[in-house]
């Protein structure tokens, strides 16, 4: 029923075994920390560090790994045009009227790197993470309240279905729909349009109903237990060290070496100006 | 009902909490309410008083509209606090009024099956889905394990825990449900048409697993069922809870006592408003005289139906028969043979058309490949025929039906024929205008209005043509969805359980429009699993099961084979069973399934052209 909205996991690995919350924390601090790198080596190395890190633990295999970089490649090379293209300094080459600057390279470099750094993190994260233990953890880690986790579970089975309710429907239309002279049915723009209209009234009264169900299942009372928690032990307070003392390390050596550029590179060149 | 295993621990525990209770303290108390909808002209309850005492248990006949799924959403406390009406009079749940109490907060005491189970089921895996009621009562994680399996042993559905939810089929869905709805131990269970999704044999372990819920926590039980006849199953009335209300038009209790006397003084009042009914209930209402098919008066009466004169059988068709206004359809020979619809070594998977590749594993049981749910069809459908086609829950009649559409790729084999039009079971999924009017004028291009304005006509929609599709009720929402799909000139029309959810009286109307719909020389192909609406306007049944078509012929025939019928799971009702036993021809048969529902009154409205 739920064909290709789930993305497949491997959560029956070292980093699938580790604390939904502890990951989501750690990928948000990594995200912080790069916040304040603006030159190319830096990032470089994470993104190595991180890429081998999650190959070794999250046993996903290596063309899943691949194909799930395409969106983070483009993200990345888009940040890298646009700030060559625009960024103001030193021009080291003229396309099409637009000079391509040495900030700009190596600014756009290093926004690029950063955001496959993050990317291949969330590969990880996505890909050894059950849906259901992340909120389950959230909600026992992070203190999030029942009923937005619960919300959330249940928005997350309206998901699940709606490609097949959407297949529904659009069969249902298309059944209904005038016939070429070849014996099919005619689509087009409004056709879809009639369909999206149909999806939403009936997943917002499934909506509605869910919610009253939920309601009527006792959620929102207190006290209550949890069954089967999601652990959080020593191993994740390791992986947590570890994570954060590659980090220092990587900005130790970088800045120790002479790579590491901080906030200031950005705008040197508007100072130039 | 009792399956005769001792409960388990603790069912033991919460049974005993609730005989803690003063007897005094009822479990439901309803004072003089009234209920008003915004935007609708009149309350929907009337000045109600109803008590309903611990362990009681308690039925809730009335037309729809009535207001019988108001009054268990005034129990759970959605009215007044998730749903916007107005309310008068107080309601109270073992002493507690439900005005001051937050829905949740009820729910410690009361446990509610919805009908839709797609929105009953909330979760994504089953085991999570059942223990979300423990947990948010703080039951010891260490407990919530076995009861899980014994609140789905209770239904029946142990080999369901560790499933998805996505993955479960309508039927698999309402039994979790029903199960998440037990599985609190609840002192009062309301029940909102438990079965509307389930096959004869769902529908007994339904009613069994409600048994065994009654008999181990003693919960006092509120059922709306609309299908009376099929959840009393062969036993009758007696299968039935104990007390009966009835709820008129107006909303208000018009009969209240037990169930058998109920229906005995209500029966011709309830035949007359087109409600389904027991069978004993509804031959007493014909014929006037209680025993059901036990009695020789009713038998008489059915014999005459039949067209045959008490004393030696007639052979031959039945002559002048009952003044019904209803033809026995055509024999085969009338039907032309060229088939409207055919389908040649077919095999129906589950791909959807333009997507072949499938990667996750599918549930389909019984078959090599796991894709694949039926394999080996060869089918025709010819112009002029009405085909039922019958199967068990699960076995893939929805998906044979969306292939034979065009709408779902063969795996195999082929379909043979112009488009199909198809009616899903879901109306709303099939709307895609903004009034009645346009929803039946959609894809037949400029000059159409004389055939719109023919098709309100016919289908009784006159009077709804500017209101918008989706506010219809569930009746009119499924004659409009079926009028829409006859709108265009297809010669072949498919059905995925048209009459589910209409009431008897909107299902035989329903049923004509197919008779007449046949008799323009459409090819007519339904699914349903209600046989005796299949016996009464199918001329052919086609019967699915194990991975295949395992009988097609004469609908009667197929009903007699009873090896056919234990293999695909299906429970003769005890009527069809009568009639096949004392009637030689078809014609008989057809000639007393139609001279009952004539005999259920058509309530003013003007028939179709």
């Amino acid at each position: 029923m739920s064909a290709g909205i789930e993305p497949r996991r491997f959560t029956d690995s070292p980093l699938g075994r580790r604390n939904p919350t502890v990951k989501l924390a750690l990928l948000f601090a990594v995200s912080l920390a790069l916040l304040f790198v603006f030159d190319p080596v830096t990032p470089a190395a994470l993104y190595v560090l991180a890429l081998t890190a999650v190959a070794a633990s999250a046993r996903i295999p290596a063309r899943v790994l691949l194909l799930s970089h395409i969106p983070f490649v483009g993200f990345g090379l888009g940040l890298l045009v646009v700030n060559a293209l625009s960024r103001p300094g030193t021009t080291v080459w003229e396309v099409a009227g637009l000079g391509v600057t040495t900030e700009g390279l190596s600014v756009g470099a290093s926004l690029g790197l950063r955001s496959m750094v993050i990317g291949v993190l969330s590969i990880g994260f996505v890909a050894s993470t059950d849906g259901v233990a992340l909120m389950a953890s959230l909600h026992q880690h992070a203190r999030l309240g029942v009923r937005m986790t619960y919300a959330v579970l249940a928005g997350y089975r309206m998901l699940q279905e709606m490609p097949a309710e959407w297949q529904t429907i659009r069969s249902a239309h298309a059944v209904r729909a005038p016939l070429h002279p070849n014996g099919r049915p005619r689509g087009g723009m409004r056709s879809f349009g009639r369909s999206a209209f149909a999806l939403l009234v009936v997943s917002l009264r499934r909506g509605e109903r869910m919610a009253q169900s939920l309601e009527s299942r006792g959620l929102g009372l207190g006290p209550r237990t949890t069954w089967r928690p999601v652990p959080l032990g020593r191993a994740d307070g390791w992986l947590a060290v570890a994570v954060l003392l590659a980090i220092a390390l990587v900005f130790a050596a970088s800045a120790a070496m002479g790579f590491w550029e901080g906030g200031g590179s950005l705008f040197t060149g508007h100072l130039d100006t | 009902m009792a399956a005769g295993d001792p409960p388990t621990g603790s069912a033991a525990r919460s049974g005993t909490a609730a005989r803690l209770l003063p007897p005094t303290v009822p479990a439901v108390e309803l004072a003089d309410v009234s209920v008003e909808f915004p935007r609708r002209a009149g309350p929907v309850l009337r000045r109600v008083d109803l008590r309903l005492e611990p362990g009681e248990q308690l039925m809730v006949f009335g037309p729809s509209g009535a207001g019988k799924s108001t009054l268990l959403q005034l129990i759970n406390g959605v009215i007044p606090h998730a749903v916007a009406a107005q309310l008068s009079g107080t309601v109270r749940v073992r002493g507690t009024d439900t005005l001051d109490t937050a829905v949740a907060e009820l729910s410690r005491s009361v446990g509610v099956l919805v009908q839709d189970p797609s929105s009953a089921v909330c979760l994504p895996d089953v085991e999570q889905e059942l223990a979300l009621p423990l947990e948010n009562r703080a039951v010891d994680p260490a407990a919530i394990s076995g009861r899980i399996d014994a609140a789905l042993r209770a239904v029946h559905a142990g080999g369901l825990r560790r499933r998805k939810t996505s993955e479960l089929s309508g039927g698999e869905g309402q039994r979790v449900a029903l199960a998440a709805s037990l599985i609190a131990e609840p002192a009062v269970l309301l029940l909102d048409e438990p079965t509307s999704m389930l096959d004869a044999g769902g529908i007994a372990s339904v009613r069994e697993a409600i048994g065994r819920a009654v008999d181990a926590y003693g919960p006092a039980v509120v059922l709306v069922e609309h299908r009376m006849d099929e959840y009393a199953g062969r036993r009758g009335l007696a299968a039935l809870p104990g007390r009966a209300v009835v709820l008129g038009g107006d909303g208000e209790i018009l009969l209240d006592g037990p169930t058998a006397e109920v229906l005995t003084e209500a029966a011709t009042e309830l035949q007359a408003r087109g409600r389904w009914l027991p069978l004993e209930t509804e031959l007493r209402a014909v014929f006037g005289c209680p025993g059901g098919l036990g009695a020789e008066a009713v038998r008489g009466g059915l014999k005459r139906l039949a067209g045959v004169q008490d004393g030696p059988a007639q052979d031959g068709p039945a002559q002048g028969g009952p003044a019904h206004p209803l033809h026995a359809p055509a024999g085969p020979q009338a039907h032309r043979d060229v088939p409207a619809l055919q389908a040649v070594g077919l095999a129906v998977g589950r791909t959807t058309a333009g997507r072949r590749r499938r990667r996750r594993r599918s549930s389909a049981p019984a078959t090599a490949d796991p894709g694949t749910l039926l394999t080996d069809i060869d089918l025709a459908v010819r112009p002029g025929e009405i085909v039922a086609l019958l199967g068990a829950n699960g076995t893939g009649k929805t998906s044979l039906l969306l292939t034979l559409a065009g709408l779902l790729e063969p795996a195999a084999g082929q379909v043979m024929g112009a488009r199909p039009g198809m009616v899903f079971q879901n109306p709303e999924h099939q709307f895609v205008a903004g009034t009645v009017r346009g929803e039946l004028g959609y894809g037949l291009g400029p000059g159409s209005e004389p055939v719109v304005e023919q098709l309100l006509r016919q289908h009784r929609l006159e009077h709804l043509a500017d209101q918008n599709p989706f506010r219809l009720s569930g009746g009119e929402k499924r004659r409009l969805s079926v009028a829409a799909m006859l709108a265009h000139p297809r010669p072949a029309l498919l059905a995925d359980e048209p009459c589910f959810g209409l009431d008897r009286r909107a299902a035989i109307a329903m049923m004509e429009s197919f008779r007449q719909a046949a008799a323009a020389g459409r090819a007519i192909l339904f699914s349903t699993h209600d046989l005796r609406t299949a016996a009464t306007v199918a001329h052919r049944a086609v019967v699915v099961a194990d991975g295949t078509v395992i009988a097609d012929g004469p609908v009667f025939d197929v009903l007699a084979r009873s090896v056919v019928m234990a293999r695909a799971g299906l429970a003769l009702p005890a009527l069809l069973e009568w009639l096949l036993e004392t009637f030689e021809t078809p014609d008989r048969m057809r000639a007393v399934l139609a001279g009952l529902d004539a005999a259920v009154p058509r309530g003013g409205e003007e028939r179709g052209a």
